[in-house]
């Protein structure tokens, strides 16, 4: 600590501290300028420094001195957001929060499970009405409804339109409905209804041997317009897949789908 | 300002969060200078929780937020004692372009990080004290609390660090 300024021996490289020592630095100044206050008007070149220093520790905001901006809002607003509110309530209502949207999953869930059970063994028994059948047919890879393959198949109106055996699509949704049908068919269903569910996942895959291993490997379809398959998954240990005719799966490849009426 | 944002103005808080932000990385840059914005970060988690409960004026409030600086940043310390290694790969590297790389930056934030740099090479206490009353805006004891010192050492240390400056200045020849 040299405590006054530079030492005489610096003095003449420096023409703005001639004639004056830098010790003509008073306390009081510099107290003022620790406060926020300017030099003096006819402060030394070396105060005038010190206090432009100053200045520019106390510039505005500028650079990457506002990056986080957008983060330490997103905190605020989860924080402080509705102060109005008593504390006790801001506290809680994350949770109820949570709760409400685990009840809700729960629920889509739920009624996913049980919405495509029923139409999917519905269609797979060929039991729908024309229009929904062809829905069933187009999503989920029920039977046409213009095949006449099913047991029930005189309850629908187009049954014998076409006598072609109608297999669904192997692959992506029509395989995760296949295998749905025959989940739900072999706990719930008729005689029938197994019989139906089960010879059409036969023929998707490939044979009676293939069927365990091939609705292993099968991609759950997630597709929007699927009725009760929305947005929650339509099954509740699969991760909902962006499109509804996934990918292919990966099965021996079995027999092609007769398909008379197109896609 | 402090007031508004504890009702939950947004506008107000993003103010208060411009000015002590820039104040607090200002600090840290000379104090911590290879975690400033971490510990910064980590600040306003705990300032933004603690807001809602805050008692006392702004100038009270920003004395919480710089003390909060100030033991996350002897926290941070400890920790790097204690696994020097990591310190040194994990932070070095992504703190050093930040702080050498003046070429892009605005040119009224230049003169802020030449002011940075001119602190940092005073002595560690004289520089806290100098930033703490400059850019954290708070008295003498308010800083002599913070730091756990006297008033009067912290006005003598804060004197002596502007002579210091003065006379480092004029030896490095620098007009600003």
């Amino acid at each position: 600590m040299t405590g006054g300024g530079v030492s005489d021996n610096d003095m003449p490289n420096f023409s703005w501290l001639a004639g004056r020592d830098a010790s003509g630095i008073q306390d009081a100044d510099l107290s003022a300028m620790l406060a926020g206050g300017t030099p003096p008007a006819d402060a030394s070149a070396p105060l005038q420094h010190v206090a432009d220093v100053l200045a520019a520790l106390r510039a505005a905001p500028a650079g990457d001195e506002a990056a986080g901006q957008g983060t330490a809002l997103a905190l605020f607003r989860e924080q402080v957001g509705v102060s109005s509110q008593p504390i006790r309530s801001r506290r809680r209502r994350p949770t109820l929060l949570s709760s409400l949207l685990s009840a809700k999953a729960a629920a889509a869930v739920a009624v996913a499970v049980v919405g495509l059970g029923g139409v999917a063994t519905a269609a797979f028994a060929n039991a729908l009405p024309s229009a929904a059948q062809q829905f069933a047919h187009d999503t989920i890879g029920a039977p046409s409804p213009h095949a006449s393959n099913g047991a029930h198949a005189q309850s629908n109106a187009n049954a014998g339109h076409s006598g072609t055996p109608v297999g669904p699509n192997a692959s992506g949704s029509a395989a995760f409905g296949l295998c749905t049908a025959y989940t739900h068919a072999k706990h719930h269903g008729s005689a029938a209804q197994k019989a139906v569910a089960f010879r059409n996942l036969e023929n998707a895959a490939g044979g009676a041997a293939n069927v365990a291993a091939f609705c292993a490997a099968v991609a759950h379809p997630g597709s929007p317009a699927t009725p009760g398959t929305g947005a929650a998954s339509s099954h509740p240990s699969g991760p909902p897949s962006p499109h509804p005719s996934g990918p292919p799966s990966p099965h021996p490849s079995g027999p092609p789908s007769p398909h008379p009426t197109g896609p | 300002m402090l007031a508004a944002a504890q009702d939950g103005d947004e506008a107000a808080f993003t103010r208060l969060w411009l000015d002590g932000n820039a104040a607090l990385l200002r600090y840290l840059r000379v104090i911590a200078p290879e975690a400033a914005e971490d510990i910064a970060a980590d600040t306003w988690v705990h300032v933004v929780r603690g807001l809602p409960r805050f008692r006392g004026d702004e100038t009270a409030w920003r004395a919480w937020l710089f003390t909060t600086a100030r033991r996350r940043t002897v926290d941070q310390a400890r920790r790097r004692a204690r696994r020097p290694e990591a310190a040194i790969g994990e932070v070095n590297e992504s703190e050093l372009p930040a702080s050498d790389d003046t070429a892009d930056v605005a040119l009224e934030h230049l003169s802020t990080r030449a002011a940075i740099a001119l602190l940092a090479d005073l002595p560690p206490l004289q520089a806290e004290v100098i930033l703490l009353r400059v850019v954290a805006g708070l008295g003498t004891d308010a800083v002599a609390k913070l730091v756990g010192r006297s008033p009067g050492a912290v006005r003598v240390a804060a004197h002596r660090g502007l002579r210091r400056l003065a006379d480092d200045l004029a030896k490095a020849g620098v007009t600003l």
